[in-house]
Order: structure tokens, then sequence, then C-alpha cells
């Protein structure tokens, strides 16, 4: 399982965000730039249709390749009133015959994304993850170096963390107190829940890019 | 990575496997001033697709491999595509999320590994999932200073030849038959890797199956 927020930011206040993420998080950032590819089950294949992600990390010298199953959210009355999303994910390292594998077993592409920006991997109660990344869509197929941002001048901000069925209500409250400290800066909500850029962000960037960092938001 | 070549057991025609072979070759093994170690395990699942309706082709022989050497790891292939991959183990979570693709029929290869200097050779049976029924044997033969396979080849072949005359003595009904894939095909290079048994052992099941139509 996983608790998860997403929010967006104006590019040009992307290093702001990095000066505040730098100092609550306490680590080094990590470049980050990964080919997701989303594939599809074929219009017979399967009980329901299913739908899996092929994750390339390109930062390495060797690409190396993730599968990850997204599961739905969780529900009820207690999911509802989480800030955040909890849901089931899977994933497992493969090798790089992957995608010809999944091809091969009736999987069709549906959309490839690459996402370009960085990363903080951290604890803070729990352990987390933020990626701030822009998100850029291929012309051509799997042609990772032509690749356009789908939104220019906007990045998406993700906080996720791993949580279980035992703790994810103890992992969102962290994630949704984690947030708080973001929020002149960008607003973080349950992914599909949009709420776009918030009022404050310009101030506050120019805030943390006067003093590095030092004001309190 | 240690190489291995993974044999079968070929009856003589009009013959069965039968556990008295498999009593048989261990003497041999024994004989040969191998040391019995361990227990050992492999599972070949096979995978069917789940369709909810007609048209689209989909893979026959879609196999799982789970190796005693790699318990963290999980091999999938498709052998009439040459396509094998390494896994996380989590990937059979995933593939019964995706319910596009269910378990169907398990097979296991079990039995003792011995030691005999610088090889190490593995000793099983072929079962299907709790189940007596023997479906065939088989028999590992690694060695362990060299990686690579065509390095190692003569000593391999020095090796069954030994293994051969001993094996000559006992008139057993069979013999064992090493068919090495061809791994350029799977991508797959000189170095020997976990990639490298999951073929064969994939091989092998293909060879099990001939022998056991063959005989129907």
């Amino acid at each position: 399982m996983e608790c998860v927020v997403q929010g967006i930011i104006e590019t040009q206040h992307v290093e702001a965000l990095e000066i505040l993420l730098q100092g609550l998080c306490g680590v080094r950032r990590e470049p980050l730039k990964v080919h997701e590819i989303c594939l599809k089950s074929g219009p017979n294949l399967g009980a329901v249709p299913s739908e899996v992600r092929l994750i390339c990390n390109l930062e390495q010298t060797e690409p190396t390749w993730t599968v990850r199953f997204v599961g739905g959210a969780m529900r009820g009355a207690g999911a509802e009133q989480l800030s955040v999303l909890v849901r089931t994910v899977i994933e497992s390292k493969a090798s790089k015959n992957v995608l010809r594998l999944f091809y091969a077993l009736g999987y069709k592409l549906d959309h490839e994304l690459l996402r370009v920006g960085f990363a903080f991997h951290f604890q803070r109660g729990t352990q987390m993850t933020v990626t701030v990344s822009s998100v850029n869509k291929m012309p051509q197929l799997h042609n990772t170096d032509e690749a356009v941002p789908v939104t220019p001048g906007i990045q998406l901000v993700e906080v996720t963390a791993p949580a279980s069925s035992e703790t994810y209500t103890e992992v969102a409250s962290a994630v949704s107190s984690f947030c708080e400290y973001l929020a002149p800066l960008l607003h973080l909500s349950k992914p599909g829940i949009s709420t776009g850029v918030v009022p404050t962000a310009a101030a506050a960037a120019a805030s943390l890019m006067s003093d590095g960092g030092g004001t309190t938001l | 990575m240690p190489l291995k070549w993974v044999l079968h057991w070929q009856p003589n025609a009009g013959t069965t496997v039968n556990s008295q072979i498999i009593n048989e070759v261990t003497q041999v093994v024994e004989s040969i001033n191998g040391i019995k170690e361990g227990r050992w395990k492999a599972t070949i699942t096979f995978y069917k697709p789940l369709l909810r309706g007609f048209g689209g082709e989909y893979p026959r022989d879609f196999l799982g491999i789970a190796l005693p050497e790699q318990p963290n790891k999980y091999y999938l292939i498709i052998r009439p595509l040459r396509i094998v991959l390494e896994a996380d183990s989590t990937i059979t979570m995933i593939m019964e999320k995706l319910q596009s693709y269910k378990q169907r029929v398990s097979l296991n290869f079990e039995g003792f590994q011995y030691q005999l200097g610088d090889f190490q050779l593995r000793v099983g049976k072929v079962l299907p999932n709790q189940s007596e029924n023997l479906r065939g044997i088989v028999m590992e033969v690694e060695y362990l200073p060299i990686s690579s396979m065509e390095k190692a080849r003569q000593i391999m072949e020095e090796f069954m030849t030994i293994w051969d005359q001993a094996v000559l003595k006992r008139a057993l009904p069979g013999h064992f038959v090493h068919m090495e894939p061809n791994f350029g095909e799977f991508g797959l290079g000189d170095q020997y890797t976990s990639q490298h048994t999951a073929v064969q052992y994939a091989a092998v099941m293909a060879q099990l199956i001939a022998t056991v139509q063959g005989r129907n």
C-alpha cells in the first residue's frame, strides 16, 4: 500500500521549493528521470481489463526497469475522511525484456510519459518520498530524447509514503503534517482532486529565495 | 555465477520413469564419492490466459520458474518467442492482481544435492504439486570454479564421460540427456546466470512433455 498526494507548482517557483524541501528533509536531492510506460490489456484478455506500468529509470548508467501495479483507492468512511489517498501498490524490479514480455502477453501501449526533475527520500515519522518533476510526452514512440512538456511552465509534485493495512492511518497523518509545511508554496491533495496553484506561492518563493530558506513560512 | 547443465532422464523406448531409477542414480553419485548435502526444490508453473471473449493471440508455454538459489527472484519465460525475464518474486503478486493470466499446473523438481570436488550435483524427481506421481527425473551438474560456458565445456563433457561410464555398469533403462538451448536467442551471453538456468528448465519441461506425448 501507499499514501499519496499530488499538487502542481509553477516552474519558476521550483527552486524555492527545493530550498524548502532541503531544509525540511535534511537529505540531498537525487536527480529523477524516469520513462513511464502505461500498458493496458488487450480487448479480450483477462477477467477484467487491467493496467500495468513499466518504469524505466534513465538516471542510472544502465537503465533499470520496475513493474508497477497500482490498485484502486481504499474506500469507505475512514478513507473518505483522510486527506491522502491510500491505494494498493506492488512493485517488482525486472530485467530489460519486460516490455517485450508484456507485449507478448497481449498488453498494449496506452500512453507513455517522461518525468524529469528531482526527488527527496527521507524519514519524517515515516519513510517518505517527494518528487518534483516536469511531465513530458513523446511525439514519437519511446523517443525520450524528443519529449516535450505536457503542461509547459507547470511541474508536478508528489508525496508518497509506503504503508500497510495496520499503519496507513499513522502514515497518512505524517504525510498530511508534512504537507502543511509546503502549504504556502503549493497545495497537495488526493490525485484527481486538483486545486491549482496557490495564490501565496509567489510571495513564499520570493521569501525563500531572498534568505535561502532561513525564513519560517 | 558458476555454470550448470540441467539434464533430463530419457527413458528407453517402451519404458517409463520410476523411483527405482532415482535410487540407482543416487547410488551412482555416491559411488563416485558424491557427498550428500541438503535438499533442493525448484518449481515450474504453467500460466494460461483468462479470456472474456474470442479473438487475439496469446502465448502458449508461458511459464513461471522459482529457483532455490534465487529465493527472492522469479523467472517468466515464453519459450516459443525466446523471451526470459528475471523479476523480483513480487511479480507473482502483480500477475495475480492483473487477473489476465492464471497459474494452472505446477511441477516441483526436488531431491538431494551432492558435492563432488569442484562439482555440485542435484538429482531430482519431477512431481506435480501435491502429488507423488513421478513424471520425470532431472539432474543438475554445476561446475563451481567457472562462469564461462565455453571455457567450462570441455571439463563438463569430461565429467559426463565419467558419469556415463559409472552408469553403464548398472544397465539402467534410459540415460540423462543434455540439450543445450540456444542462449543467444534469449539474449543471454557466455557468462552464466540464473536466467540461463530458467531457460534450461523450460527446455527440460518441453522435453518431458514431448516424452509423455510420444508415449501416448
